[in-house]
């Protein structure tokens, strides 16, 4: 069998008694871009770190290729990272800062310059080589970043936060050109970034983490569309999932703000033996009256809301609306008219509504009540 | 309430240290600046006797040897000085058992009153009873009393100022952690040697704080040979440890020649201000170059601020 790209079992890091990075187990398969996501302090820059041996793990088991690599220091370890301050060297210029693990190990200067030249010319970075890093701009010292690991040739990629400091356009193009990258170079790739569609958009895979510990790891689709817990349902998607305290109201209704809402089948054998349940709706799964976006056909029982913000996207319009005190996020059309104050009516479209247990908040799983 | 001005509150502030440097530095200073031209023995009134003290300056071999003390002073004391907080900062950025304690360990020296701290050194090198000779003697050796060659005392000199680095060290410490931690886990990654690290990582991001203190010192070591020769050597043996600052006080306070006293202090400021002129010009040419390439780096991600394990300083 071929061995993964990566694989962590059990890896856990605490500083004193705080617990950064829990119990934490995950396969990557060779070539795959895994990405991890998660707010400041959910510790994913430390896991980056224990992966490439900067911080060394208390215990669990790493492996890159099939190789246990948890003794090993970091240049053993047959990786190279991307840092969000790109790391490079100030008083050498772009050519010296490539080449500047190759002239530490001593390699023959006339290869390391060939090799320079030859991954300088791949990332277009030829006429920069004779520059300092002042003189570049941030999208072109984050090139130089990438450079520099591509020159290693490693195992695997890690990358950390690596387009952070750009704005946000140039960020979007970049985006697409590492993806590129590594789907030319099919190197296992691990990328961590605290933005989220970012993650959506850049990774084979996406792992969520929350204070040290793994929530969900899943392909994009997957993560978007089934959070496996409550905080996946709010950290994943801008706007935020909607997620609004319910009484189970069975056999296929749930109760919230003297609305009876319907849920999906899957459900409905878990609803007799709760009572406090959270409905998770996305944005775009709250449908209003009139609008060409609404899906499913209009219920019964309607609900009515005033329009609270009205918040233009260009290609969308982002609508916050009050009912009865509850404030709830949707979508509509860019020429959808409306205005503050408004009346409109909604309702939910049924297929796509998220239950969850606000006791463990953890997704009730469909079919059965656990 | 009333909206404080930033303006209000600098003057507020500074103002003790405003006063305080007009009563006791500026005005003093501008007193021997015209006492120079003047022979005066606080006793009778100044006469003004033009250049003739300065003419005198120049003919009188004992400024020459206290200048030449003072030159071999700063060539012999600034680069160890250097060197040596260099070594401490260095040594005491990452995080260690005690590092705290060590820390401030290495500056208390500085903040000891230099009366205090001179006879320490006093007793320290006393050959009798002074620890250094009583551990000569215990190892067999001949007990050698430093302060009475000229050689070893002019050496003793340089010695007590090597562990007044306290200032230097805390600039050089702050200076060293204010470098970018992901530089210094890009080497560890790269399995980098922590010499080569320190020689083209390190070394040259710190050159300008480097060059900056060394200035400050060349400074500072013509003057902090007052009190240690005034007290332990008295400028002897055979005038080995008589610095410019001594032989000043001497010709003011010994001779009551403050005229000539004050023309030695303003040579003696000329003389320093030449020198740091020399070195501020030396460095904007080479310091700039070298401070353009660097920009203030990015905040690190929280995780960004952890130590690697194994990391080169």
């Amino acid at each position: 069998m071929k061995p993964f790209g990566l694989e962590l079992s059990g890896v856990s890091k605490s500083y004193g008694d705080a617990p950064i990075i829990d119990n934490i187990s995950f396969q990557v398969p060779e070539g795959e871009l895994l990405v991890l996501v998660g707010p400041s302090g959910s510790g994913k820059s430390t896991l980056l770190r224990l992966i490439a041996g900067l911080v060394r793990h208390d215990g669990g088991e790493i492996r890159i290729g099939g190789r246990d690599v948890g003794e090993l220091p970091p240049a053993e370890r047959d990786t190279a990272m991307v840092f969000q301050s790109y790391a490079l060297f100030p008083h050498m210029t772009i050519a010296e800062n490539l080449s500047f693990g190759m002239r530490a190990r001593g390699v023959e200067r006339g290869h390391s310059a060939a090799r320079v030249s030859e991954v300088a010319g791949a990332l277009a970075l030829g006429p920069m080589l004779h520059r300092y890093p002042r003189e570049l701009s941030g999208g072109e010292r984050q090139r130089v970043a990438l450079a520099r690991a591509m020159l290693r040739e490693p195992e695997l990629f890690l990358m950390d936060e690596p387009l952070s400091n750009l704005d946000a356009q140039l960020r979007v193009h970049a985006r697409a050109e590492i993806v590129r990258l590594h789907s030319r170079l099919q190197t296992t790739t691990v990328y961590v970034t605290h933005d989220q569609s970012e993650a959506l958009s850049m990774g084979d895979r996406i792992g969520v983490l929350n204070r040290g510990r793994l929530e969900q790891l899943g392909t994009p689709t997957e993560v978007y569309h089934h959070p496996q817990t409550l905080f996946v349902a709010r950290f994943i998607g801008t706007p935020a999932m909607n997620t609004l305290p319910v009484k189970a109201m069975p056999p296929d209704h749930v109760g919230w703000n003297g609305h009876l809402v319907p849920i999906p089948g899957r459900f409905h054998a878990s609803l007799d033996r709760r009572d406090d349940l959270v409905l998770g709706v996305r944005p775009e799964h709250v449908c209003l009256q009139g609008s060409r976006w609404a899906r499913g056909v209009t219920p019964s029982e309607a609900m009515t809301a005033t329009v609270d913000i009205v918040e233009v996207a260009g290609d969308q319009t982002f609508l916050e609306l009050d009912v009865n005190g509850t404030l709830l996020v949707t979508r509509v059309e860019p020429d959808f008219p409306v205005k503050r104050g408004d009346r409109v009516t909604f309702w939910f479209f049924t297929d796509s509504l998220h239950l969850f247990d606000p006791g463990n908040e953890m997704a009730l799983a469909a079919g059965n009540g656990l | 309430m009333r909206r404080w001005r930033t303006g209000d509150g600098i003057f507020l502030l500074a103002t003790p240290l405003l006063l305080s440097t007009a009563a006791l530095v500026v005005a003093p200073a501008v007193v021997s600046l015209g006492l120079a031209f003047t022979e005066y023995d606080a006793l009778s009134a100044p006469r003004f006797t033009g250049l003739t003290n300065f003419r005198m300056l120049w003919r009188d071999p004992l400024f020459w040897t206290a200048l030449r003390n003072s030159g071999y002073i700063a060539v012999l004391s600034v680069p160890l000085r250097l060197a040596l907080a260099l070594a401490l900062a260095l040594l005491l950025t990452p995080p260690r058992p005690f590092a705290r304690a060590a820390r401030i360990s290495a500056y208390l020296p500085s903040v000891v009153p230099d009366i205090a701290y001179a006879l320490l050194w006093l007793w320290l090198l006393n050959p009798i009873y002074g620890p250094l000779g009583l551990a000569l003697q215990a190892a067999g050796l001949e007990r050698h009393n430093l302060l009475l060659s000229p050689w070893g005392a002019r050496r003793s000199i340089v010695l007590l100022g090597l562990f007044q680095i306290g200032e230097v060290y805390v600039v050089l410490l702050a200076a060293r952690r204010e470098l970018p931690a992901e530089l210094y886990e890009l080497c560890v990654m790269e399995g980098v040697s922590a010499f080569w690290t320190f020689r083209n990582v390190t070394l040259p991001l710190l050159i300008p704080t480097i060059v900056f203190l060394g200035v400050r010192d060349v400074a500072w070591s013509f003057q902090s040979t007052f009190v240690p020769s005034l007290v332990i050597t008295e400028g002897g043996p055979e005038f080995a440890t008589l610095f410019l600052p001594l032989y000043i006080y001497q010709n003011g306070f010994e001779y009551l020649r403050f005229g000539y006293a004050s023309a030695m202090t303003v040579a003696m400021f000329i003389l320093t201000a030449l020198l740091v002129g020399a070195q501020v010009a030396l460095l904007e040419r080479w310091g700039t170059r070298q401070s353009e390439r660097l920009e203030p780096h990015p905040l690190h991600s929280p995780g960004g601020d952890t130590i690697p394990h194994g990391s080169p300083r």
